[in-house]
């Protein structure tokens, strides 16, 4: 006999293992959304009037977006070589390396949150500013939600387009542009107070929150459902490497 | 037998003790389009079966049905009467697929370990196949700073962490070098003393070296399933290699250094050496050309 006994144990989670291939694979983006988040941070900081309370907020879910991208590297890198046919063939299931990947990619956000919000909040504590309740509410009521919002958006619609389409590599390819489909949710939700105070409706702090709480209420309902209807959506040949 | 039409409903059976995988009219593809049609066979006894077929035969999509990862539209696949999307049947087979299926990020120690904890090995496991595979040395670089075929050579690794009943492998030795090529192909013979095992390849020596049974596959219908020694060419070709020229053989077809001769089979050789040494004809070898397998391909 040559090999070991089979263990009549279920698929194991493999949120760890992918974490760590995601810091990996995705180290470029990592590195970019963290250094950028940090930099800016601290700079907005030092700008003229200190930018920091009222921009930072705003930016910081867009660095989340690009740095979390390496869930859906490993998720492409896995398609390609072969590694989901494998999990799959050993009974785990599409929904649940999606979810895997998620998971992994919110993460990645946790990091560059953390290192953005620790440098340049930091500074701007050090510096004798006060932790107004403005900018706390701005940063536990948007900044933070939005940024695992936006990563969730990118990384679930990354994952199926790269599922439904040929393999590709570059920046045509989806992990090339998941960054952009990352911006979407925060960008929209600010074009859409831009537009609305253009058009001459009062735009309030409240008016922006609600919009700001429905745009991540609405991410979180269509990622939801597009992981609830993946056995509809996306059979097992699509997640197959090219034969 | 040389591979011919795929009759509607054939079946093919091997019968003998242990565990059985049997596939029942079987037809799957992707989205929708067909690549396997009526496929039914039914084998029970150890021994390597070759799939063998021309490409986009369906060869990968056999296996990956069998395997449970496609879901055929018809049909269905069991292993000991059970069908091949319960946790029971599936957990009965190793699958080893035509891509490497190793996940960049990882060294090869790493990725064997990961590997043996989606199957329930040890990590005891994972350092036999290390020895077993000759990876030792491998063993903690990343799988991006491998070479091909020692990415091969990892992911083929893996099957042997667990002992299954069943072994699906796709193509185990390509892009490997002779010599681990060989070294792989030893353990797939020992492999199939007790263990059915299903291999692909589109080399058609080691194919015939290695199999006991041949499942050819032709328009994704399954064409032949027979034992190999029950082949047998539509010709047999032999070529002599000459120690010296002659004219005696001037005449006859040529590849490369060989003289190319075709005989009734294989009894026509000792008359063929009667013939070319009583014509002062100095041999230096003589071969079988041409590999029954072939005309699979045709």
């Amino acid at each position: 006999m040559i090999a070991g006994t089979p263990s009549p144990a279920g698929p194991p989670s493999l949120v760890g293992i992918t974490f760590r291939r995601a810091t990996t694979l995705g180290r470029f983006f990592l590195v970019y959304g963290t250094a950028l988040s940090a930099l800016l941070g601290v700079a907005l900081n030092f700008s003229a009037g200190s930018a920091f309370p009222s921009s930072y907020p705003l930016i910081l879910p867009i660095f989340a977006s690009v740095g979390s991208m390496g869930g859906l590297a490993v998720f492409s890198s896995d398609r390609l070589k072969g590694t989901l046919e494998y999990l799959m063939a050993y009974g785990l299931t599409p929904r649940q390396l999606f979810v895997n990947f998620l998971v992994s990619s919110l993460a990645l956000v946790s990091i560059v949150v953390g290192v953005g919000l620790g440098a340049g909040l930091g500074v701007y504590l050090a510096r004798g500013h006060a932790l107004t309740t403005g900018l706390a509410v701005a940063l536990g009521l948007y900044t933070v939600p939005m940024s695992y919002a936006a990563s969730a958006f990118a990384t679930t619609v990354g994952m199926y387009w790269s599922a439904l389409s040929s393999p590709r590599v570059g920046l045509n390819s989806p992990i090339g542009l998941a960054p952009f489909i990352g911006i979407l949710p925060p960008v929209g939700t600010l074009l859409i107070v831009a537009g609305l105070g253009a058009s001459g409706v009062t735009t309030s702090t409240v008016t922006f929150y609600s919009i700001g709480v429905a745009a991540m209420a609405f991410v979180a309902v269509f990622v939801v459902v597009l992981l609830a209807m993946i056995d509809r959506f996306l059979r097992h040949e699509r997640l197959l490497s090219p034969a | 037998m040389a591979a011919g039409g795929s009759p509607p409903g054939l079946h093919a059976t091997e019968r003998g003790g242990g565990v059985s995988l049997s596939c029942e009219s079987v037809s799957a593809g992707y989205l929708g389009a067909r690549v396997l049609r009526e496929i039914t066979f039914d084998v029970d006894r150890p021994g390597i079966y070759v799939v063998l077929g021309p490409n986009g035969a369906g060869k990968t999509t056999l296996f990956r049905t069998l395997s449970g990862i496609l879901r055929p539209y018809q049909g269905t696949v069991r292993i000991d009467g059970e069908p091949i999307d319960r946790p029971r049947a599936r957990n009965r087979l190793h699958y080893l697929s035509h891509a490497d299926g190793m996940p960049d990020g990882l060294t090869v120690r790493e990725a064997l370990r990961l590997y043996a904890r989606v199957e329930g090995a040890s990590p005891g496991d994972v350092d036999r196949v290390l020895d077993l595979l000759a990876l030792r040395e491998f063993a903690d670089r990343f799988l991006s700073q491998l070479s091909a075929g020692q990415r091969k050579r990892a992911s083929v690794a893996r099957v042997f962490l667990q002992d299954r009943a069943i072994y699906l492998l796709d193509e185990p030795t390509a892009n490997l070098d002779p010599k681990v090529a060989r070294e792989i192909r030893s353990i797939i013979l020992e492999l199939g003393r007790e263990k059915i095992v299903l291999y692909s390849s589109h080399n058609l020596f080691e194919a015939r070296e290695i199999g006991r049974y041949v499942l050819a596959l032709k328009d994704g219908r399954l064409a032949l399933f027979d034992r190999l020694e029950n082949l047998r060419g539509s010709h047999f070709v032999v070529g002599v290699r000459l120690l010296e020229p002659s004219e005696y053989v001037a005449g006859w077809a040529r590849e490369g250094e060989y003289y190319l001769r075709e005989l009734p089979g294989p009894e026509g050789v000792p008359a063929l050496l009667r013939d070319l040494e009583s014509h002062g004809v100095r041999l230096r070898e003589l071969r079988e050309m041409n590999n029954p397998l072939e005309d699979l391909f045709v």
